[in-house]
This record gives structure tokens, C-alpha cells and sequence, in this order.
């Protein structure tokens, strides 16, 4: 069967935004007088977005905060309605966005259960055959009849999850439910979402956990300041998307600085055989060439590179000065290239850091630090930043190998 | 209009939840729980009887008891409405379901309140010996009432989403009401102190005043008023549930984006 459960086409979605988040009177009549009925700026939280989903497929949505995923969420259940564009769904929803959110502190688990199913348009004769089911999965038996508000968050968040399952809807979305409870329980809901989708219904799901979303996900959409960047294959997509966050990431590490004599104007990273790259696997080499341009001819120069973690956390760096390479005076413009043979990084993202400088330290041409990101890829897991060879031996208690 | 009726037709379950849960969480944890339903306006009663009593102010006992606890269902169902949409908002950004359903349960759940105390009022006036007027009024001043309440709810609640400046303007508006209303006064009074037939008139616009006199026709045989000042006056309950729904339609579509 290839019927189309989800068809999305030329969604946009526009906020009007305002300098406070409630209106009063007194503030709309000083807009009014201010802007001259200008209230505000607009946000597009969704431009142009196509995609369908297939019948018993699941779609997995990706992006960073703020990108429009939840938004669009939204729309689908049909909470928000579009600026502009057209959505059109097959069957019944079931929404599972923000779990237990419908739920009211002072009404029992059992009162809300079936308040919630009554949202979700379940009668309470059906809502009372599942109610086993939902008690069980949920396991909050002795605080079945307790106020809600009396949970503890874990209870909350299972009741909610085992509600909006359990109202065996067409299609199910999800936000972010992998990110909250116990690893148990997110077992207990991958568990949930797989026999979901072999019963052949269809699911939307958001999650920043890309290893989970990657083994759910039967495509990928990938949305960046509400914008399509990608919708495809889930291996294709999550390597685009984690490209394109280390782009983005360190940006607000970046610093420069110097007297600009002389200014670094970029750095290429290229593997051995020239060919660009933004990642290396640990323990692999990788060259990077620094351009620079000199404004002004100066005297004996040294070049120095860094490499820190996400954090900022400087793991290593050196220059030409102790490397003994003699740069000497620079007149032109030209490039460097600094040869890492070995990178022993553990996996992760890193951020270059470059300099220009006089020998004697004095003057600091130009400095560029954290603006070079490069990934790190490896199949084991280590902890820290970098990866020293190991080796373990078994002894006995005589202290004899065993 | 035909397809919010369809609304609540479908999802009459929820509504009927949603009515018991307003009814639960306003008692929740108070010792006389549901009791305090009759003990508000009984005190309420009791200080209005006793201050008009000190300023040499004539009212009957009964005309004050159901002019109160008629009151009550309208003061207090515009009271909860301002929080209807905007308290709720965890549910209308979540899930799709009639909006129109949550202020339309706070109406219903005030309803139950005052049908409760209707017939305490009964009992009470069975004993002071009122003789009861025709029980068709009061049918229809139920009714009326209660899409005076409906309107003015969904007025009320959709517009306090957008101005947050309604829930707290509302309470000096419900005094002012109070007073343009003989709640703790004959009307027959102001008629006889004002002889303009157009103040007669304009007296009469309020559809509480209107609603009033159906009540106490029913329940105490006070005469009624002249068709041309009650009729008005219960064409504007009807007009106000209108005015409250179509506004409410064009409105909902924006409560999650504002919220």
C-alpha cells in the first residue's frame, strides 16, 4: 500500500512578534502611536515546506533549536493552521507533543486518562477497555486514583506516553519524548514506536538523539530557520546535517584579533591526496594550508596553529618557531601548509585556531582563534580528548600472566 | 454556527469531562467543598439584608434571595470564562479539539450550580408563602440566561487572549452591572422615579433586568413588566450569544499562536 497519510505542500507560517509577550491595551495604543500601527516584527518560523509521508512510513524531523520542527508539528495536528499552504492527512491523529501536557495537576491518573482520551475524541467506553494497558505500561498501579500533581516527573511523562499510544491513532507524532525519562523507559518507547510501525501506522518524529532517530526513521527532513535543507535517506541526511552543524557550532568561540600587518585570509583542510575534507577519522592525517596576505612587509614571523574541543578547551598547540622552521620576513602574500600526521583526537568536533606573529612575540599580526571547525569520526569510544595507545595485560594473583 | 453546534454534538463526552472537571477542581480541598455553592450567596444575603436593613431601605426577602442567586450564575461564569482559553493554553497548543467547548463547560458547569440552588430558593419560598407564577417563564428565563452566559463567555475568553487587560477590567464592570440591575431593588421603583418612557426603555436594554423580572414572575408572582420592555430585553440575551459566537469563529483560529 502506498497511500499517502501526510501530503504537505507550500506550508509557510508566520508570527507576528511583539515586544512583550502578553498585549495590554496601553501597549497596543503605544505601538499604534510609535510605529503607526506597526506592532512589531514577523517571524517566518516555516517557509515553503513540501514533503508527504506514505502510509506506515515514518519520517524523522532534525534541526537545530528553533529551526520550526515543533512548529510544524503543530500544524499537522492542527493546533496552529498555516499562513499559507495547503496540509492534508489521512486518518486520525494522535499528537505526543510534550507528553502529559493536557493533563490537569489536580485530577486523578485516572481522571485524566480518560479526559485525555475524550480530547483525542476516544469514547469512554473504549478509553475503559485500554485503561489496563495504559496502567500497565505507564506502571503506575497504587497512583491510579492520586492527583497527577502528587507524580513524580518519570510517572507524568510514561502516563502521558502510554495515553497517547494507547488511543491507537492513524498516524502518532512525537516531540522529543527520547529526551525525557530513564534509559529504561526510552527503551520501553523505541520498543513501543518499532511494533507502532510494524503495525503499519505512520509516525513524525522529532528528536535531537540523531543515533535514534537515524534507526526509526524511514526518511529524514531536515529543517534549518524554517527552511528545507534536506529531505531524504536517513544516512545521507543525518551527514549533512552534522556537517552543517559544525559549520555553524563555535561561533560564538571565534575571536580575532592583531595589528594586521599581515592577515590570515582562510585555511583549507585537504587529505593526502588533495581532496577537501571537513572530517578525519582519529589517528588519520590531514593538511591544511593558511593563506595570508601581507599588508605591510614585516620582519622574521612565526605561525602558530591550536586545536581545541567544543568547549574551548585548548588540546594542543605549537608553531613554526618550535617546530624549527624558519618563516623569515614576509613581503608577499602567500600560504603555509602545517602537515598533521597523526591526529589522536578522540571523536568529536575540534576548532582550529591560527596565527601570524613576529619572532620575538612582541607583535601580533593577526589571530583567528576557533574559526576552523573539523570533525573527528571513530568507532571506538574513548573518554577525553585524545587517544593514547593502550595495552592490559591479565595477571594472576602471583602476579604471573595468566 | 450550524457547525459548532455539530462540534459539540460530537464531542458532547469531552464537554460533559470537561463540566465535571470545572465542578471538581473549584471545591478541590475546601472542607464544605460544593456547599459553598449556596453558602457564597447566602452571606452575601445576609450582608445585604442586614446593611439595607441599618440604611432604612425596603426590600422584600424574597425578591433579594432569587435576585441574588440569579445574579450569582452570571457574575460567576464571567468570572471563570477570562481564564477559560488563556488558563488552558498547555491544552490548545497541544491538541485539536472545539475550543468553543472549554468556555461553553464553565457555563454549564455554573448551570448545574444554579439549578441546585433553584431549588433551595423553592424550599425557602415555599415557606415564606409567595404564590408561583406561570413555571413556563422560568424555563425560558433559564434558557435565556444561559445564552446570555454563552455569548458573553466566548466574548470574554477569546477576547482576554488577546487582551490580557479583560480579566482584570471585568470585576469593576460586573460591579457596575450590578448596580444598573434591580438585584437588590424593585424595579418598579426606578419606574416610578423616572417617568421617561425612554429611561423605562433603556432600563429595560440590560437583558438581565429582563431576565429578572421572568424569574420572579415564575417563582413569586411579581407581575410582569409590559411586553414592549421585556420582549427587548430577552432579544438581547439572544443577540449577545450570536455576537459571542461569531466573534469566537473568527477568533480561535489565532489562540495558539497568541498564547
Amino acid at each position: 500500500m502506498s497511500s499517502v497519510a501526510i501530503k504537505v505542500s507550500g506550508v509557510s507560517k508566520r508570527f507576528r512578534l511583539r515586544h512583550s509577550a502578553t498585549k495590554t491595551i496601553k501597549s497596543m495604543i503605544m505601538d499604534l502611536l510609535r510605529h503607526g500601527g506597526r506592532t512589531g516584527g514577523e517571524l517566518w518560523a516555516l517557509q515553503d515546506i513540501h514533503f508527504e509521508v506514505e502510509a506506515g512510513r515514518t519520517l524523522g524531523i532534525i534541526g537545530a533549536n528553533g529551526a520550526g520542527k515543533s512548529t510544524l508539528l503543530a500544524l499537522l495536528a492542527g493546533t496552529m493552521t498555516p499562513t499559507t499552504g495547503i496540509i492534508q492527512t489521512q486518518g486520525s491523529i494522535s499528537s505526543l507533543l510534550e507528553l502529559g501536557a493536557g493533563f490537569h495537576p489536580d485530577l486523578t491518573g485516572r481522571e485524566n486518562i480518560f479526559l485525555a482520551g475524550a480530547i483525542m475524541g476516544l469514547s469512554r467506553r473504549k478509553m475503559k477497555q485500554r485503561l489496563d494497558s495504559i496502567v500497565e505500561f505507564a506502571d503506575i498501579g497504587p497512583f491510579l486514583d492520586e492527583p497527577v500533581k502528587h507524580y513524580s516527573s518519570g510517572m507524568y511523562v510514561r502516563l502521558g506516553f502510554a495515553v497517547a499510544v494507547e488511543v491507537d491513532p492513524d498516524i502518532l507524532l512525537v516531540d522529543e519524548v527520547l529526551a525525557v525519562g530513564d534509559a529504561a523507559f526510552q527503551r520501553k518507547c523505541l520498543k513501543k514506536m518499532a511494533s507502532f510501525r510494524a503495525m503499519g501506522k505512520t509516525m513524525l518524529i522529532i528528536s535531537h538523539d540523531l543515533h535514534a532517530i537515524q534507526s526509526v526513521s524511514d526518511s529524514i527532513l531536515f529543517l534549518d530557520h524554517g527552511q528545507m535543507k534536506g529531505h531524504g535517506a536517513p544516512s545521507d541526511i543525518i551527514g549533512q546535517y552534522e556537517s552543517f552543524s559544525r559549520g555553524q557550532s563555535g561561533g560564538d568561540l571565534r575571536r580575532e584579533w592583531g595589528t594586521r600587518e599581515v592577515v590570515l585570509k582562510g585555511a583549507d583542510f585537504f587529505d593526502d591526496n588533495g581532496n577537501v575534507t571537513r572530517s578525519v577519522a582519529s589517528g588519520g592525517s590531514v593538511n591544511i594550508r593558511i593563506r595570508y596576505e601581507v599588508h605591510t612587509a614585516v620582519g622574521p614571523s612565526v605561525f602558530g596553529f591550536g586545536i581545541s574541543d567544543e568547549t574551548g578547551r585548548l588540546v594542543h598547540g605549537s608553531n613554526t618557531q618550535i617546530a624549527g622552521v624558519d618563516v623569515g620576513s614576509l613581503a608577499r602574500s602567500g600560504s603555509v601548509v602545517l602537515r598533521l600526521p597523526r591526529l589522536d583526537l578522540a571523536a568529536g568536533n575540534y576548532f582550529f585556531s591560527f596565527s601570524a606573529h613576529s619572532a620575538d612575540h612582541r607583535t601580533n599580526y593577526h589571530r583567528l582563534d576557533n574559526a576552523f571547525a573539523l570533525g573527528v569520526d571513530s568507532e571506538k569510544r574513548v573518554d577525553g580528548v585524545c587517544v593514547m595507545p593502550s595495552e592490559w595485560r591479565i595477571e594472576d594473583s602471583r602476579g604471573k600472566e595468566a | 454556527m450550524v457547525t459548532i453546534v455539530k462540534d459539540v454534538i460530537c464531542h458532547r463526552e469531552l464537554l460533559a469531562m470537561l463540566v465535571a472537571r470545572n465542578i471538581k477542581i473549584r471545591y478541590k480541598e475546601s472542607v464544605l467543598g460544593f456547599l459553598w455553592t449556596l453558602l457564597g450567596p447566602l452571606l452575601l444575603i445576609g450582608i445585604y439584608a442586614l446593611f439595607l436593613g441599618i440604611m432604612r431601605f425596603s426590600i422584600s426577602m424574597p425578591l433579594l434571595v432569587t435576585g441574588i442567586f440569579v445574579w450569582q450564575y452570571l457574575a460567576m461564569t464571567l468570572g471563570d470564562s477570562t481564564n477559560a482559553i488563556v488558563g488552558n493554553a498547555n491544552l490548545i497548543q497541544k491538541a485539536a479539539f472545539p475550543r468553543v467547548l472549554l468556555p461553553l463547560s464553565i457555563v454549564l458547569a455554573n448551570l448545574v450550580n444554579l439549578l441546585l440552588s433553584l431549588i433551595i430558593v423553592g424550599i425557602y419560598l415555599v415557606f415564606t408563602n409567595v404564590s408561583f407564577g406561570m413555571p413556563l417563564w422560568l424555563c425560558v428565563a433559564i434558557v435565556s440566561q444561559m445564552a446570555l452566559c454563552i455569548g458573553l463567555s466566548l466574548l470574554l475568553s477569546a477576547a482576554n487572549v488577546f487582551f490580557r487587560d479583560v480579566q482584570h477590567v471585568i470585576g469593576v464592570l460586573m460591579m457596575a452591572w450590578f448596580f444598573v440591575t434591580p438585584v437588590i431593588y424593585s424595579p418598579v421603583m426606578v419606574l416610578q422615579t423616572f417617568s421617561d418612557p425612554r429611561l423605562h426603555q433603556l432600563f429595560y436594554l440590560n437583558p438581565m433586568t429582563g431576565l429578572l423580572a421572568l424569574y420572579r414572575n415564575a417563582l413569586m408572582g411579581e407581575a410582569m413588566p409590559q411586553a414592549n420592555l421585556w420582549i427587548p430585553s430577552l432579544a438581547v440575551s439572544w443577540l449577545m450569544l450570536a455576537a459571542g459566537v461569531v466573534v469566537f469563529q473568527k477568533l480561535q483560529r489565532s489562540f495558539a499562536d497568541e498564547l
